[in-house]
């Protein structure tokens, strides 16, 4: 394997920035620092002279670099000690309204919103999740459900999904 | 795809259908105009040989820092000498 050379990371630039930067912006929650978190992981990536893999390769190692600006940005802002779970009682049900989604989404911990959308939105496996977020396999799958049910019940209380 | 502990069936189709609304959202642009990726491939590279030249050097700073110290203490050591002498 040889090292990225220019043309090989204007692809995987090309690839990846979007959805990089989406992923960044949900999960930090509107947060101006996410085009900084994007850039610092390009750079992270090319000082870190990776070795050319599969694209595959490339993306996980900049998802997990990613993540990891993710965490430092949210212990920096106390995040991670336990954030207090929003009012959601009141709230009407917009789900048809894009900001009410957002804001919904939002509602969830950091964790959580990064968890569902590797999950979801880039479809990733247990393993590869693990590995983007430097975190245990093992433990990943309860993490994962926990999040899920933490949504399913965000969307009942809001009423966009009935209780059964 | 990932395998999943069980919410029921209506409760999944949910939470999934609200994912894919949240994939859809639109990202707003940035508020500082983004580098593309030739601009931070000069900027890693740039960064890669001033990270690469202050390896170089540290060595010789270290050995810098032993020489100041070394000079320091002969010239102590030449001082005491001279007037215990």
């Amino acid at each position: 394997m040889g090292r990225l050379d220019e043309a090989a990371f204007s692809a995987l630039h090309a690839g990846t920035s979007r959805a990089l930067r989406a992923y960044v912006y949900r999960v930090l929650g509107n947060s101006p620092d996410a085009e900084d978190i994007v850039q610092e992981a390009y750079l992270r990536m090319l000082r870190a002279d990776v070795p050319t893999g599969s694209e595959e390769h490339l993306r996980r190692y900049l998802y997990r670099v990613t993540s990891n600006l993710i965490v430092d940005r949210w212990r920096r802002r106390k995040f991670e000690s336990d954030e207090e779970m929003p009012e959601t009682a009141s709230a009407p049900p917009r789900y048809e309204d894009d900001a009410a989604v957002a804001k919904i989404f939002a509602e969830l911990k950091p964790r959580d919103r990064a968890l569902l959308w590797l999950a979801y939105v880039e479809g990733e496996s247990h393993e590869e999740i693990a590995s983007s977020l430097g975190l245990g396999r093992r433990g990943i799958k309860v993490m994962l459900f926990r999040a899920r049910r933490r949504l399913r019940d965000l969307l009942q209380a809001k009423g966009v999904l009935v209780n059964s | 795809m990932t395998e999943w502990f069980d919410l029921d069936a209506d409760e999944e189709r949910a939470v999934a259908a609200f994912m894919d609304r949240v994939a859809h959202l639109r990202t707003p642009k940035p508020g500082l105009p983004s580098e593309h990726a030739p601009q931070l491939w000069v900027k890693g590279r740039l960064l890669e040989q001033w990270e690469g030249a202050r390896r170089v050097q540290r060595p010789l700073e270290i050995m810098q820092r032993v020489e100041i110290a070394g000079g320091l203490l002969a010239a102590s050591v030449l001082l005491y000498l001279s007037f215990v002498g």
